[in-house]
This record gives structure tokens, sequence and C-alpha cells, in this order.
């Protein structure tokens, strides 16, 4: 009998005082965004590649004939410049490590990728123009390189 | 220890309402040491809570069968592995196992994202406790306490229903519970999503894993169901649209139209309010059929009387989470808006939206026909109901439809299909769906039904296995891989889709098992030792059956076991022995019946030969060994293409684990790729 | 939002599709679920019911089984759950599931024919309330009080 009023106590004891040490002594729990989280600018940007890597995907695997993958292609690029550069401005409003030199290259890169049209249709890895496959997953990149 | 479980399961409610309190007012008011708190009073319960499951199996193991549960389920002969696994044998202890599972799979989901989702997780917390409470105060308060004890000490428990003695029957439970808690995190990421504000695509990228392994165990637990009766319920039938069956199909039609809608929502902002409902149904429905399938709401004849209490709370629960949900939505309308709208009839938000609609609709049909005598009842005073045949007729039509988009799905462009590219992408595997039709005809196969099924499986395989095919070779020659290497590579490159593929591949299967039923066969004899008798396979073949005898062992072999009758047959394909096949009656001393039936299997791919002891002509005699009173009356089933269910579930499976697998992929660093976002980190539980 | 007509016309198609089998699935399949009084009731008031298909909950009277030789024919009587006196003769061709025995609920379905015996075509058996024991039946338990002062 004491024995289960001990063991019970003492579990009781034990549960108290874990939950309310935080409350007690002031130990906070984090509610910053990580570095890596995205923001609203960073998920559109992202739907923008994702969507323009499918319609490569799609065109590559002859889902799409040419006329349509052209305008879609134009389209999307132009929605995903815009998606780039409202990333680019929110960051910089924010002053926050945007300024990054490297991230900054990895921006002009995919720019300049997206309009020499050398992102790979698998990965969406910036191949230099030019390329036949991508540097990245091996893709074939087709006429991509030609454009 | 079983009082100290009791105990244990009385300190969580404070330490739930507590939690639950904090979670919400630590997120409004952004203090992280109340988050904190809230935090830990997650894993707190889980303690507790396990604390408790453990004093049940003590119980169990000590057979205290003072405790009515332990005397329901259990009796001092029952095997160590079903004593152990009592806790989830019947309702109280399922309850308290189900919300274990919540507990321990909250701890797992705040744990790993202590330092990550951070605008999420206090609201989460305080969903998933006020989850946790609400089943914790079901145990407490609504007459299920599994630790409820007796005025007096029985002599001994009633024991376990002998046809629940199955391995099956078993792991059939847990992995459903397993399914139905870990949907709880989505829709608790959701509310949160309603709470803070951020209705992007983000809650949903968040917990995309676990919605897939919630899908994976749904799937899983009911196909382990269906072995459960094909092997034990003697019929040879796997899927009888029982109440119990249905209800735990609601929630997977529906997360599977969630799975599928989500991607719309995440490639194209679309179907937020749409993505919202359906989590949010659901996630009810897993509390409705753990509700259900406990309690004995459905089944008899004016029933509602049998276990009312338990009946109003979950129903008031269930009401006022809907009722919560439908103002949260209501009231972030304006955030909810579409991004973007559908563009064209032939696209692949189009294929999907359909895709929802049968799903949904399919789900409809079961809902109503599962509660048809309940509402007919409410409305004329007259109970109706509707069976098999019902649910039949409406589902099989869908189940065909949906078959077929399997098959468009992954064909067709996101956006807009020009009718070229799909002449183009179809021709090919339709005019191979037509030609299987075809030469099935011509090799006698007449049932409609099942020739449209199988028409449109081959269909979608050969979509499927272009694809594969066409990833593959291009793979292999870039990276001069050998063909097994350059697959291999190509699916791990991109998991979520060539996963998905191989899990579509696997459902085709079970299609492709369900339509054999239209060619079972089923006779019966009454043969004496020596009786050769000839069935004949749908295949072509015909099987020769030698009943050799019956062999009787008394009170030997398992506990609680009074006498088994095993009859042997062999059996032989066209005059080439293949083995030996035994079905058995068993005699139980715990349960006042007759004999349970253990039927005898022989699977091969092509179809399954079933045999059934139906009865013994002269039991007597049989067990006092005199001659001539061995004879029986065998019932030989011939069921084709059943192990492709089983076949077809493991693919399915291993495909959706593919899907999930994480990947650390430090390249993608410019671009999206498998819900990778733009983090260089491992993606973790993403 | 404009909405692309054609698409609608197909949302609502598959809507409609789904509504339409529903409805005629229900009529064409739907069983009155009676009790064993209740059907004896409804043949007395409406003899043209002998031959509408019905499904009936009731419960096996102790004593009643007896198996017919050298058929596949098995007899039994049932009862009603409440009123015990409202029974009728069941014939069942086809075999028995393992829990059939005396005194478990049953549910069949099948016809009361003019003779007073009922057809059944389908027999399940519903072991009480999921094998759920009652104190009372437990061995070892004190005899129930009668007249207690």
């Amino acid at each position: 009998m004491i024995t289960l009023y001990l063991g019970v106590s003492l579990v009781a004891a034990a549960v108290v005082l874990f939950i309310m040490q935080p409350v007690v002594k002031g130990i906070h729990a984090s509610l910053e965004r990580e570095d890596d989280e995205l923001t609203e600018t960073e998920a559109r940007k992202r739907v923008a590649l994702l969507a323009l890597r499918d319609v490569e995907y799609d065109f590559l695997a002859g889902k799409l004939d040419e006329e349509d993958y052209r305008s879609l292609k134009a389209d999307l690029t132009a929605e995903a410049l815009a998606a780039l550069e409202a990333d680019e401005a929110a960051k910089a409003g924010l002053g926050a490590e945007a300024g990054d030199a490297a991230l900054e290259a990895e921006i002009a890169m995919i720019r300049s990728g997206l309009r020499e049209g050398v992102a790979c249709p698998d990965c969406a890895y910036t191949n230099v123009s030019g390329s036949r496959f991508c540097s990245a997953c091996g893709q074939a990149l087709g006429e991509l390189a030609a454009s | 220890m079983p009082i100290l479980g009791e105990f244990a399961l009385w300190i969580s409610l404070p330490v739930a309402v507590w939690g639950m309190v904090l979670g919400f007012a630590g997120g409004r008011s952004q203090r992280g040491d109340l988050v904190l708190s809230a935090e830990r009073s997650i894993y707190a319960v889980f303690g507790l809570l396990a604390i408790a499951a453990a004093g049940v199996s003590a119980a169990f193991l000590g057979d205290r069968f003072e405790y009515w549960y332990v005397a329901s389920y259990s009796n001092a002969n029952l095997e160590l592995f079903y004593k152990v696994t009592g806790l989830w044998a019947g309702q109280r202890g399922s309850l308290l196992f189900w919300a274990l599972l919540l507990a321990l799979f909250s701890s797992i989901c705040v744990l790993t994202n202590r330092n990550r989702h951070r605008e999420f997780m206090p609201y989460v917390a305080g969903v998933l406790q006020g989850i946790l409470l609400f089943f914790i105060v079901v145990l407490l308060f609504a007459d299920v306490n599994p630790f409820e004890r007796l005025d007096f000490i029985p002599a001994d428990g009633q024991g376990l229903n002998p046809q629940l003695q199955n391995y099956w029957m078993t792991i059939h439970p847990p992995t459903l519970y397993l399914g139905f808690t870990a949907f709880t995190i989505p829709f608790a990421f959701a509310v949160a999503a309603l709470l803070n504000g951020r209705l992007d695509a983000r809650w949903i990228q968040l917990t995309r894993r676990w919605i897939l392994i919630s899908w994976l165990f749904l799937s899983v637990g009911i196909v382990f169901g269906m072995r459960w009766a094909y092997e034990e319920l003697g019929w040879g039938g796997y899927w009888f649209w029982d109440p119990v069956e249905n209800a735990s199909l609601l929630p997977w039609l529906t997360a599977t139209a969630f799975l599928h809608s989500i991607q719309i929502q995440e490639n194209r902002g679309m179907l937020k309010v749409w993505n919202m409902s359906l989590v949010l149904m659901t996630f009810l429905l897993t509390i409705f059929a753990t509700f259900l399938t406990r309690s004995g709401l459905i089944e008899s004849v004016h029933s509602f009387a049998q276990e009312l209490k338990i009946a109003y709370i979950f129903l008031s629960f269930m009401g006022t989470v809907l009722a919560a949900c439908v103002l949260l939505i209501v009231y972030r309308l304006p955030e909810l808006r579409s991004e973007n709208q559908i563009e064209s009839f032939l696209s692949r938000e189009s294929a999907f939206l359909f895709n929802n609609l049968l799903l949904l609709g399919a789900a409809f049909s079961v809902m109503w026909g599962t509660l048809f005598p309940l509402i007919s009842e409410g409305i004329t005073g007259q109970q109706i109901s509707v069976g098999p045949p019902f649910f039949n007729k409406v589902n099989l039509p869908i189940g065909i439809v949906l078959l077929a988009l399997v098959g468009i799905g992954p064909v067709i462009a996101w956006r807009r299909a020009t009718k070229k590219n799909l002449q183009k992408n179809f021709t090919a595997p339709v005019a191979v769906g037509v030609a299987t039709g075809v030469v099935l005809w011509v090799l006698g196969a007449r049932h409609e039904l099942a020739l449209v099924t199988w028409s449109i499986s081959a269909f979608v395989l050969t979509i499927i296995s272009t694809e594969f095919w066409k990833g593959t070779r291009a793979r292999a020659r870039i990276e001069g891989e050998g063909y097994l290497l350059a697959f291999f590579h190509l699916v791990t490159r991109n998991r979520r889709r060539w996963g998905g593929y191989m899990v579509h591949v696997g459902f085709v299967m079970v299609c492709i098992a369900f339509a054999g039923a239209a060619y079972n066969t089923d006779s019966r004899f009454n043969v004496q030792p020596g009786d050769v008798v000839e069935v004949a396979s749908p295949f072509g073949h015909a099987y020769q059956l030698t009943y050799e005898g019956l062999s009787m062992s008394i009170g030997r072999g398992q506990r609680n076991l009074l006498w088994q009758a095993i009859a042997t047959v062999s059996v032989a394909q066209d005059g080439d022995p293949k083995g030996i096949l035994t079905t058995e009656k068993r005699q139980y001393t715990n349960r006042d019946s007759q004999p349970m039936t253990e039927v005898g299997i022989r699977s091969i791919v092509r179809e399954d030969l079933y045999l059934i002891l139906s009865a013994l002509n002269d039991t007597n005699g049989a067990l006092n060994n005199e001659p001539g009173a061995q004879g029986i009356d065998l019932q030989v089933l011939i069921k084709p293409l059943v192990g492709w269910i089983w076949i077809g579930t493991f693919l399915l499976a291993i495909g959706t684990v593919i899907a999930l697998w994480p990947s650390v992929d430090r390249r993608r660093m410019a671009a999206p790729s498998e819900g990778g976002g733009v983090e260089a980190a491992p993606a973790g539980a993403d | 939002m404009k909405k692309n007509p054609r698409f609608m016309v197909g949302l609502v198609g598959v809507a409609a599709v789904v509504t339409y089998l529903i409805w005629t699935g229900v009529s064409e399949t739907m069983v009155y679920y009676v009790t064993p009084v209740e059907l004896i009731e409804k043949v007395e008031a409406d003899p043209t019911f002998h031959d509408v298909g019905v499904k009936v909950g009731g419960m096996v009277i102790r004593g009643s089984y007896r198996r017919v030789e050298g058929e596949l024919l098995h007899v039994f009587t049932v009862r009603d759950l409440v009123e015990e006196s409202a029974t009728f003769v069941v014939e069942f061709r086809d075999a028995l599931p393992d829990t059939f025995t005396d005194d478990i609920e049953v549910v069949l379905e099948g016809r009361l024919r003019e003779d007073g015996v009922f057809e059944a075509t389908t027999l399940l058996t519903k072991c009480g309330s999921r094998y759920e024991a009652a104190p009372e039946d437990l061995a070892g338990a004190p005899p129930h009080p009668t007249n207690a002062p």
C-alpha cells in the first residue's frame, strides 16, 4: 500500500515539476522562424519554379506540343521572374542576410538560366548554356539547349 | 502495477487540460515559456498513458480477473501472445490504446519540430492535447474505464473468442489505429494554419509525410482485416460491406482524395477551402470509425439503446469540432481564395478533381448505405437496410472509372493538355486495353464488369510501365548505367513520382484481383475416406482432391482446445500431385458454441484452392474412432486471382514507403525538389 | 472567377450519376429490417407480404435446432427478443456459421412463407454485445440477489 502511494506521488511530482519548470523558471521554447524556413514569397517562388520544371518535363516527355510548350513557358518564366524579384524585395526589406553574396549569385544564375532556357526539367539545376545533359542529374536537355 | 496505471490515467487528465490551454495561450501571446510547458505536457501525457497501458497489460499477464476488462477477454489458459495483446481486444482497452498511439505521435511531432515551424507548433500542441483530453475524458467518465473492477474476483475469465485468436486479427486493429491517429497530425496543422493565418501550401508541405504514413497504415490495416476475414470467417470472402468495415473504409476514401487534391494546392494554389474541408472530414471520420467499430451502434434492430452515453459523447465531440472548424474556415475565407483557376477540362487538375469527386461519391454512398437503417428508422419508424448488392451496385462503376483515371493522371499535363498530345500518348495503351479485352473474350471470359476492369487495368499498366521504361532508358543511356542501376537511380531521384507510380501499380493489381471474384466457383461434396472429387478451375485445368481421412486429437494442441478434427486432402492438378491440404474443426472449451472451422488454402499466383470442412457426418462416432464415422461435408472453393490482393498491397506499401523516404540532396539548392524546399538540410520529418 | 463551362458540366454530370446510382441502388436493394413480432403483424395485415424479402433479427430458442438427415437443411425456431411468444420456424439451406448455437441472436434474410415457416437465404449470428461478458455470467459470481430485505 505504502509503496503504491509512494510510487503515485513520485510520478505525480515528477510530472508537475517537468511541466511547471518552464513557467516558473522562465525557460522559453523558441518561437522564431528558423533560417531555412520558407516565407510566403519564397513559397511563391518555389511554386513558380516547380511549375516551370513540370512544363519542361511534360514537353520532353511528349505530353505538350511545341506551341503550347512555348506559350506556357513564356507565361511561367514571367511569373517565375516576378516571384524571384518579389522575394528579393521582401528579403531586402527585412534587411536580412539575403544580402548574402552567395544567395545573390544563386538568384542571378537562376535568372540567367531562365532567360537562356537551360534549367534542367528534372531537377531544375541551372546548367551552363549549351549543355546537352544536366550536370546534376543527367537528364537529357535536348531541345532546350538549342533554344 | 494496474493500480499505478489507473492513477496515471487520472493524473493525465489535469495535465492534458493544462497542456491544451497553454498551447493556445502560448501561441496567441507568443510566450515561449507557456509553449514549452505545453510541449512538455505532451511528453508527460504520453508517459502517463504508457504507464496506464502497461497497467492494463500487467493485469492481463497477472490474470487479474477482478478487472472486468481482463475477465471479458482473457482466461488463465489463454496463450501468452493474446494476453499481451489483450490491451486492444475490446472497446475499453482499444480507446486507451488509441490515446496512447496519439500521444506517441504527438510527442514525436513535437520533439522533431522543437526548433522548426514555430509559428505552427504551439497551436498544433494545443489541438493535439485537446483531442487527447477528449479520449481521457471518455475513458474516465463514459463507463468505459479499462480499470473498472468487479465486486468479486471471478475464478476465471471468459477467454478470447477463438475467431479472434488469429495473427491477422491481432495486428489489424493496431495497424488501423496507427493510420487513424497519424492523421490527427495533419489535422492539427490545418487548424494551426487557420489560427495563424499561414494558409498557403505550407501546412501541407509540413505534414506530407504524416499524411502518407497515415494512408499507408490505413491501407495496410484494412487489408489485414480482409486477410483475417478470408482466413478465419470460413466463407472465402474478404469484404462484406459490414458497418465496421465500412467505417474504416470511409476515412481511407477521403484520405486518398486528400492525397491527390493537396498536389493541386501545392502546384497551383487552388482548392484551399476544399483541402481544409477534406482534412477536417477525414479526421472526423477517423473518430467516427473508432467509435463505431467498438460500439454496437449500427448492428442490431432497434439498437440505439445499447451504448447511449458514449454515443452522445462522441457525437457531441464531433459536432463541436465540426462547428469550430467551419467557423474558422468561414472566418479565413478571404485568405483561402484560390490563386488560379482550372484552365482546361483536359488537364491534370481536372483529372485529380474528378478523382476527388468519385472518391467522395463513393464515400457518400458507403456512409449513406451504412447509416440508412438509422436514418430510415428515424424518419419512417421502420428500419430499412441495404446490403452488399447496394454497395456493389454503386461502387463498382465508380471504381472502374477511378481505375481509368489512374492511367490518365500521369500522362496528362498540368494546366492544359492538347488533344493532339493525348491522342499521341493514349493510342498505344488504349489499343493494349482493347486487345486485352478481346483476347480474354476469345479465351472464354464473358463477365462484362470483369472484362472491362481487366481491359482498363491493362491500359493503366501499359501507361505506367511506359513511364518507367522511358525514364530508365534515358538515364541508362546518359549515365552509361545498366538498366537495373538506372532504374534504381531514377526512382531514388524523384521518390514522390516513382513511389506514387508503384502505389498505383499495386492498386491496379488489387482491382484485377477483385474482378477475379466474378469467376469464383463453389462445390460441395459429402465424402468418405478414399473418395476422389474433381473440381474445375476457371483457368481450364482441374483439381483432383482425394479425401484421405480424418484424424482426431483430443485435449492437445493449443490451450482452451477440447478436441480437433483434421481432415486431410491430397491435391492433384490435372493428375499431377501437388501436396496436401488440411481443414479442421476445433472445439474450444470457453465458448458455448459449435466447433470452429479452420480452412485449408493453397495459393498460387493464378488462384486459391480453398477447402472447408463444413461438417462431420458423425461427430461422436469420429471422436470414438468408430469405423465408418469418418464421412464429412467438404466444400471446395476456387478463388481466382485472390493472391493478387496481397501482392498488390505489398507493392502499394513499398511504393508509399519510397514516396515517404527523406532525401538528402544538397545539390538541389536552386529550386524545389520533392518537398524539400530551399532547405539544404536533410528534409527530415518534412 | 470564371469557370470553364465544360468543366462544370462534367462536375455536375459526375454528381448526377453518383446520385442516380445511389437512388436506384437503394430502391432496388433495400430490405425491411424487422423484428419477428413486426413481421408476423405485417403478413397478417397484408398477405402479399409473404413474397417480400425481409431481414429479421431474433433469438434461437434453446433446443429447437435439428439438422435434416441426408440434405443440407437446418431447422430451428426463432423468437422475438422482447416478446418471447412471437416465434416462427426457420429453414436454412446453407452452411451454418461457426458461432451458431442456442440462445444466440441471429439476423436472417429471406421471406415468411404462407405456411408460417421462414425461408432464410442468409444467416448471420451476433454474439451479444460484441463478445463482451455480463458480469453475472462470469465464473465465481455471487448468486443474483432475489428478494433482498
